[in-house]
């Protein structure tokens, strides 16, 4: 430790990185090398010309300088302008000075790629989310034209709706009011019959039973509406739930109707 | 130089207004880039798509 630092004079060369040049008088006849010893070499076969014999001595080490370069003065400076900033390019000018323009191309490069990565995962995350959904001839299935003007008054008609049975009740006046004197309180699953339809004499449910499924028989039941054989549960003409193991109403599935006399379900 | 000026003390100098600047061109870029890309397409294939042999098939 001690050692090193005293003799930080030894380590001195190595540590520098410009050319030195030697002021001398007497002019050197030959150009500047590093002379070796003499070496003896043998002469007969060819290819052991090169293989120095005898008394060879390393000359290169952390205090030898095996490196001389002389100053150059005629190699001209490299012209960097070309990959100079244009704001930058006068020596004199000040980096405070030319700092905003500098800056505003860098920042301009990285919002061009900002923006065109943003774009890409959008693209990424709608085409995965729109792949979930349901393509166009599932769609195109989905929905059901019923012509109301078949179904008579009191009678409930079954249809295929997306693989489940689909019940369309032509309500009369009696069952129309008596549903709608029905008390809240009387009912498992309390919902109001005006909001279970949207033209009070036609009734839209979905013909599976909220028990476990079953599919439940048209105009029967204490209620007069529909009801389930497989574990007897009873729904009113509002399809809901009055009496038996089922927990919810009927369910009511999305219509509207399109056209006077034109139901679309779906 | 006056221009680059502005913008930059405008825009780019707090991440805020940076960011907000971003996202508002993504929304012009995804305008203009689906735009250009949807009139190739249709240029490529002219003629083969619904849309131009639609009134074939309709009364």
């Amino acid at each position: 430790m001690i050692a090193a630092v005293a003799k930080s004079s030894t380590v001195a060369p190595l540590l520098r990185g410009v050319s030195q040049s030697v002021p001398t008088t007497v002019k050197s006849l030959a150009p500047a090398v590093v002379l070796s010893q003499p070496q003896v070499v043998l002469v007969t076969p060819d290819r052991l010309k090169a293989v120095p014999t005898g008394d060879v001595r390393g000359r290169s080490g952390p205090c030898i300088s095996t490196q001389v370069r002389f100053a150059h003065t005629d190699i001209a400076v490299p012209d960097f302008s070309h990959y100079r900033r244009s704001s930058s390019i006068d020596p004199k000018s000040k980096a405070k000075d030319n700092e905003e323009n500098r800056k505003s191309f860098s920042y301009l490069v990285v919002a061009g790629g900002a923006i065109a990565s943003a774009y890409g995962a959008k693209t990424v995350v709608t085409q995965f989310i729109t792949s979930m959904s349901a393509s166009a001839d599932v769609l195109a299935m989905a929905s059901i034209e019923i012509k109301l003007g078949d179904i008579p008054e009191g009678k409930s008609v079954t249809f295929k709706w997306r693989g489940k049975p689909l019940f369309i009740r032509h309500r009369t006046n009696e069952e129309i009011e008596n549903e709608r004197k029905t008390a809240l309180s009387e009912l498992r699953d309390p919902e109001k019959d005006e909001d279970r339809v949207q033209k009070s004499e036609w009734l839209v449910l979905i013909g599976v039973c909220t028990h476990l499924g079953c599919v439940p028989i048209a105009n029967a039941g204490d209620y007069g509406g529909y009801y389930c054989p497989c574990h007897g549960s009873h729904y009113d003409n509002s399809g809901r739930i009055r009496k038996g193991p089922a927990p919810l109403n009927l369910e009511v599935p999305p219509y509207k109707f399109a056209d006077e006399g034109l139901l679309v379900v779906g | 130089m006056g221009i680059s000026n502005t913008v930059y003390n405008a825009i780019f100098k707090r991440t805020s207004t940076y960011t907000l600047a971003i996202v508002a061109s993504a929304l012009f870029f995804e305008r203009t880039f689906d735009l250009a890309t949807e009139t190739i397409f249709e240029k490529i294939n002219e003629g083969k798509l619904w849309k131009h042999i639609k009134h074939n098939y309709e009364k």
